[in-house]
């Protein structure tokens, strides 16, 4: 997978590894309003899921891979009224 | 029987088995958080059950176990091979109440003094009180399965199919083993619901957040079966935990749910399926009334006699499916039956001092109702005499360089219409001289004969009524039933026992039994005039031998078949009547005490299917009768017992 930076917007692309977790957190500790583009990635590793799901930045687009497409899509653009974290 | 408590003696056994399998995982894996989970439901229910009854001893020990496997489920303490051995000394127990509710409707006066004693030393239960109870039946049994299917009520009430909820906590480091968890789950079968979660409650701040720790947790609700969850899983076993919620379960209630998805299994009365069993005896009887009315409707219209035949075949393909449905429906597991044993061995190995190791395998196998309610007690039998008699003293195995553990083993398996059932152990195995000391010290045979025997022979003089190899007397083998009762028994099931043994290494009993038990193969018989069936399974051949074939020997006759002298019987004669002597002579050849004997009878007639009713009446008394049976032209027939004949 590829992570792009483009001004405002972080391109995500094809399929993911842990190592994509790195830039896209720097990025988006740089600048938190920064959009997610998924429109062009296949899968992501759990890794950026979890990054995504913790900082909560805008979303664009939805992975391919139809399982994540499905079920982990909505859970990433579901802000606010998003799953309520037990505890 | 009351109901309830009818009830309660299948379903308590079931779950002291599903407990026992749990631990038996638990005994090599204690972390595995599935097995606890199952243990802890197999006694939670058990606990439950208990209340209906006055069983307040045995509702104290489920609670110390269950709350044992809570603590161990919760995470505060693993399981440690104590607390494994606590919870199967419970379970032990409670199948021995179980056992003596149904012998004598209530468990003994020591009850509580023995719950006592097993509780000493336990993690401090607390106490039952009735309110208690009920918060702990109103609370679901996992507080992230409550919390999921609040979140999911919609699709979980929407499943029209039994659901199951999953719980994946991948370790904080799978990361840098390289796991991706989420590529896992995407493999889920079924997978209707996700949720990813923070471990501990929030997401870490953009700050703090270490982008390769694996901090997450996922749930979801699948479709599929738990098997097929438990495989997508079976990588990171001790990482998830499972609940099966039954079809359009309560989401509140998700203890109940627990239970194993089995809406579709109907319990029914074994003695209604006995008796639609012994309806379809009667059919296949009927029905075998049309071979010989095909054979008389020949003589006048051979047209007419062909349809009658086409008529017959057609019926007796359809009674023969219903005859194999409703075996198939008699046909339960051995399992239930064979978890009775490794308590008992426990108990008789404690009895004896003699540590043994005992490993169960087949016990899936399904056999006939009938057969697995009537096996247990040769089994047990054989097990205390390997226990007893086989396996050598702690010195005498050291000297021999055995481990110290005396091995028993029972391994069951479907040999075609049959099972076969092994129970081997590693003792001293039966030495054959001293077999025939015995044998000849207590008049069961002459010396002469003895020392004539073969090998198998030799053998099957254990079985001999009667016998006993223990210079003393234990409390355990010898209460006056001898190995005798153990064939007896089998050949009640119409099986048979065989025995290989290497003295020094061990033995091995082998029984066989007919998994099916419906209907018996009978060999239809001419003696005197009169006609009798044979239990095929007590024929080993037919022969047709010619006057010069039949040699004089003492008082009687022989015969040489396949290089043996057999000694030859006149069947008329042992039932008190006279044979037509005529030749060539037609000889049915059985065995006795491991050794061919052939019967003489005047025919041999057609073979038939039949159902077999055990004798009644004056009958009942005699040993050589086996039952009747109705012919298809409405006649009865006498089965006889020729193993009881020739003995």
């Amino acid at each position: 997978m590829s992570v792009r930076i483009a001004g405002s917007t972080i391109h995500v692309e094809g399929n993911g590894l842990v190592e994509d977790a790195e830039p896209i957190l720097v990025a988006l500790q740089a600048d938190p309003k920064r959009i997610v583009d998924l429109s062009r990635a296949a899968k992501l590793h759990s890794a950026t899921i979890r990054l995504l799901l913790a900082l909560r930045p805008r979303i664009v687009g939805a992975p391919s891979d139809p399982f994540q497409a499905e079920h982990v899509a909505p859970l990433l653009i579901s802000n606010g009224d998003g799953p309520v974290p037990f505890g | 029987m009351d109901e309830l408590l009818e009830q309660f003696l299948v379903e308590g056994r079931e779950l002291v088995a599903a407990a026992h399998e749990a631990l038996a995982v638990l005994t090599g894996d204690p972390a595995n958080a599935d097995a606890v989970d199952r243990a802890f439901r197999a006694f939670h229910t058990l606990k439950g059950s208990v209340t209906l009854f006055d069983l307040k001893p045995a509702e104290h020990i489920l609670h110390a176990g269950e709350d044992l496997l809570d603590r161990a489920r919760k995470g505060a303490a693993g399981l440690s091979s104590g607390d494994i051995a606590r919870l199967i000394a419970i379970l032990d127990q409670i199948d021995r109440w179980i056992d003596a509710l149904e012998r004598e409707g209530e468990i003994e006066a020591g009850a509580a003094g023995i719950a006592e004693r097993l509780l000493i030393g336990a993690p401090r239960a607390q106490a039952i009180t009735p309110a208690d109870d009920e918060q702990q039946a109103s609370t679901p049994a996992e507080p992230w399965l409550a919390a999921l299917l609040e979140r999911r009520a919609a699709v979980v009430a929407q499943g029209e199919d039994a659901l199951v909820a999953f719980r994946y906590a991948p370790d904080r480091d799978a990361f840098f083993r390289g796991e991706d968890p989420l590529a896992l789950v995407g493999g889920v079968p079924g997978l209707i619901a996700l949720d990813i979660l923070p471990p501990d409650g929030h997401w870490p701040a953009a700050d703090a957040i270490e982008p390769f720790e694996c901090g997450m947790v996922i749930e979801g609700v699948s479709a599929a079966t738990p098997d097929a969850l438990r495989q997508s899983f079976r990588l990171v076993p001790d990482q998830v935990r499972f609940h099966s919620l039954a079809a359009r379960a309560q989401p509140a209630k998700g203890d109940d749910s627990g239970l194993p998805l089995a809406a579709s299994v109907l319990r029914v009365d074994a003695r209604r399926v006995d008796a639609l069993a012994d309806d379809v005896g009667e059919l296949i009887v009927a029905a075998n009334a049309f071979a010989p009315l095909g054979d008389r409707a020949e003589a006048l219209d051979a047209g007419f006699a062909l349809d009658i035949r086409a008529a017959q075949a057609g019926l007796e393909r359809a009674v023969g499916r219903l005859s194999r449905s409703v075996s198939a429906v008699r046909l339960i597991s051995l399992a239930p039956t064979l978890a009775r044993l490794p308590r008992m061995v426990r108990e008789i190995a404690d009895g004896l001092g003699k540590p043994v190791d005992f490993a169960v395998s087949g016990e899936q196998v399904e056999v006939d109702k009938q057969i697995a309610d009537g096996l247990f007690e040769p089994l047990l039998h054989l097990v205390r005499n390997a226990i007893d008699h086989g396996i050598e003293d702690a010195a005498t195995r050291a000297r021999s360089g055995k481990p110290a553990n005396g091995q028993l083993a029972l391994a069951v398996a479907r040999d075609g219409d049959d099972i076969l059932m092994s129970l081997s152990d590693d003792g001293a195995g039966i030495d054959r001289a001293r077999v025939r000391d015995v044998a000849v010290a207590r008049g069961l045979i002459e010396r002469e004969a003895a020392d004539a025997l073969s090998d198998a022979g030799t053998l099957a003089l254990i079985f001999a009524p009667g016998f006993s190899t223990a210079a003393a007397v234990t409390g355990v083998s010898g209460r006056g039933v001898g190995m005798d009762a153990v064939q007896a028994a089998v050949e009640r099931l119409r099986g048979g026992v065989e025995i290989e043994s290497v003295p020094g290494h061990g033995t091995r009993f082998q029984l066989r039994l007919p998994a099916n038990a419906i209907t018996t193969r009978l060999l239809v018989v001419e003696v005197a005039r009169d006609r009798y069936g044979v239990p095929f399974d007590q024929i080993s051949e037919t022969v047709r031998v010619g006057a010069d074939r039949l040699i004089p020997l003492g008082t009687g006759t022989a015969c040489v078949l396949r290089d043996r002298t057999v000694p030859v019987l006149s069947l008329a004669g042992l039932l008190g009547m006279a044979d037509d002597g005529g030749f060539p002579a037609k000889l049915l050849v059985t065995r006795a005490g491991g050794e061919p004997v052939a019967l003489r009878v005047d025919g041999f007639h057609e073979r038939l299917d039949a159902m077999v009713r055990p004798p009644s009446g004056l009958l009942a008394g005699l040993p050589m009768v086996r039952g009747t049976t109705v012919t298809g032209d409405g006649a009865v027939l006498l089965v006889l017992n020729i193993s009881e004949l020739v003995a």
